[in-house]
């Protein structure tokens, strides 16, 4: 009885749950045409399990997931900005927490090649989004071994451990891309990896001017059951192009946004105590000075500026998506990839 | 998890190690050993969770494992 | 081997194996290496069981080192420098 390709690969044990694309060597050898590395290089070995990821493997990968060969460039530049020690990607995968390495691919060739950061930048319909942040959670599944209850304690995962991959919406932003707020050129194709959780919708109708329209939006990076609240962790705040409007129009540079949603988001220890994760020893780790002990103590969620990624993404409408963080000592990486 | 791969570091440069684990993380306990290498290297399993014990409460679970982890760095 | 008409990527076959370290006969008079990774409860476990240890194994001594995080492993400069003062190691919390 002949093998079915679809059934050999949906049940291997990294399967991520649905089809790829059969790997044959005429399809590997056309995704490898989108590069000049070479096959042999190695990227690097995808932890815990630390099988080897070279350009090849990458490119077999990215050709299940579903990848065009231009794609492949920026799977490569992802993987080697993750595979970074800060990043952590070790602790990640074995976490009982559900966080996903999420991309923003800021730059022209993201634009060229189609990864979306505009009506539903988040969910499905947009191949290039889809099918890069496939092709590493494949590679984290089978080179890593990060799979749910083998080599991995997730306890809920998350939707973005399908795929996690978006551009921002340069054509309705009125500020600089993230990239450049970092002090990259805006002609630089630059990718930022951050370990967050699915993104929760802050919705906001109702303010006309920016301070309650962030008193709004940092309410939602705030929750007691965060880990933002009780450990030094990354946050990813992507403005609708309308909620960033609002802003604009007052006058606030991306900038001033940002600081504004730092000094906003936080909460007193006297909240905290109630619920969620609080434990003063947490507190006391964290890399700024607060008093756990006193209860008027603010204790804001974002413990270093360098870790709130504010971007401009989705469709026009009253939102902001905000994703928290982990726990667990990783900090978002970033970096100018090749195109070649 | 990281502190399986700091025991088999210890076995590699010699040193017999043991590391104390609790229950939720036995499957990715166990899958790291084998995919690094030691596959049925023996660990202690804790009832998880224990985070919320007190003091007294810890000390009195973790005397209950003493001498298995005494076995398991012995011959 | 494979004899289906695509790739197998499927990684993780002909990991060379590792023996584990010759264990001693017992632990009387031994130095024992207690690794914290700052988890919560790992000081409590590792302090109780450094103390039993040597109540009721005879172990010699203990020597207790904290990581920088418990999702991090520990560096090769620890570990190497642990190796030089113990003879046996213990590790927590893994979870």
């Amino acid at each position: 009885m002949p093998v079915d390709e679809f059934e050999f690969f949906l049940e291997k044990h990294w399967s991520d749950g649905f089809p790829v694309v059969t790997p044959t060597e005429a399809r590997v050898q056309r995704m490898l045409e989108a590069t000049r590395r070479d096959p042999d290089e190695l990227i690097g070995h995808v932890p815990p399990a630390m099988e080897p990821a070279t350009v090849r493997t990458v490119a077999i990968h990215a050709l299940m997931a579903g990848c065009k060969p231009e794609y492949l460039p920026v799977v490569l530049g992802a993987l080697e900005l993750m595979l970074r020690d800060e990043f952590n990607m070790n602790g990640v995968q074995g976490t009982m927490h559900g966080v996903a390495p999420l991309m923003i691919v800021n730059g022209p060739y993201a634009r060229k090649i189609g990864i979306h950061g505009g009506n539903g930048c988040f969910g499905p319909s947009f191949r290039a989004n889809a099918t890069i942040g496939r092709a590493i959670r494949l590679m984290m599944l089978n080179l890593g071994g990060g799979i749910a209850g083998i080599g991995s304690a997730t306890i809920f995962a998350t939707p973005l451990r399908y795929t996690a991959c978006i551009a921002e919406n340069i054509e309705r932003s009125p500020w600089e891309t993230l990239a450049v707020s970092m002090g990259y050129r805006a002609d630089e194709n630059v990718i930022t990896c951050a370990m967050v959780e699915s993104p929760r919708l802050s919705f906001d109708d109702v303010s006309q001017e920016p301070r309650r329209l962030l008193n709004g939006i940092a309410d939602s990076m705030v929750a007691m059951g965060s880990w933002n609240m009780h450990a030094r962790s990354d946050m990813v705040v992507a403005m609708g192009p309308q909620h960033a409007a609002i802003c604009a129009e007052a006058g606030m540079s991306r900038a001033e946004v940002h600081r504004t949603l730092c000094e906003l988001a936080g909460r007193k220890v006297r909240d905290l105590k109630n619920g969620g994760n609080w434990r003063r020893e947490r507190a006391l780790q964290f890399p700024i000075d607060v008093d756990p002990d006193d209860e008027d103590c603010f204790i804001p969620a974002i413990k270093d500026p360098a870790d709130l990624h504010l971007i401009v993404a989705g469709g026009w409408g009253p939102c902001t998506a905000v994703c928290h963080g982990w726990s667990g000592g990783s900090r978002a990486v970033h970096g100018a990839y090749r195109i070649d | 998890m990281c502190s399986v791969h700091d025991t088999i570091e210890f076995e590699k440069r010699g040193v017999p190690a043991t590391v104390i684990i609790t229950q939720a993380f036995r499957n990715a306990c166990v899958f790291q050993f084998k995919g690094k290498g030691m596959e049925g290297h023996p660990y202690i399993e804790l009832p998880h969770p224990i985070s919320n014990l007190k003091p007294a409460e810890m000390r009195e679970l973790t005397l209950q494992y003493v001498d298995q982890i005494a076995r398991q760095l012995t011959a | 081997m494979n004899d289906l008409p695509w790739i197998d990527p499927t990684a993780g076959s002909g990991k060379a194996k590792i023996a584990l370290a010759p264990r001693p006969m017992d632990l009387a008079g031994k130095v024992v290496g207690l690794l914290d990774n700052t988890k919560e409860q790992a000081d409590i476990i590792l302090q109780t069981v450094g103390d039993a240890l040597r109540e009721r194994h005879g172990v010699a001594r203990v020597v207790i080192r904290r990581k920088e995080h418990y999702s991090k492993p520990a560096t090769n400069a620890l570990i190497d420098d642990f190796v030089n003062e113990v003879q046996l190691a213990i590790a927590a919390v893994g979870g």
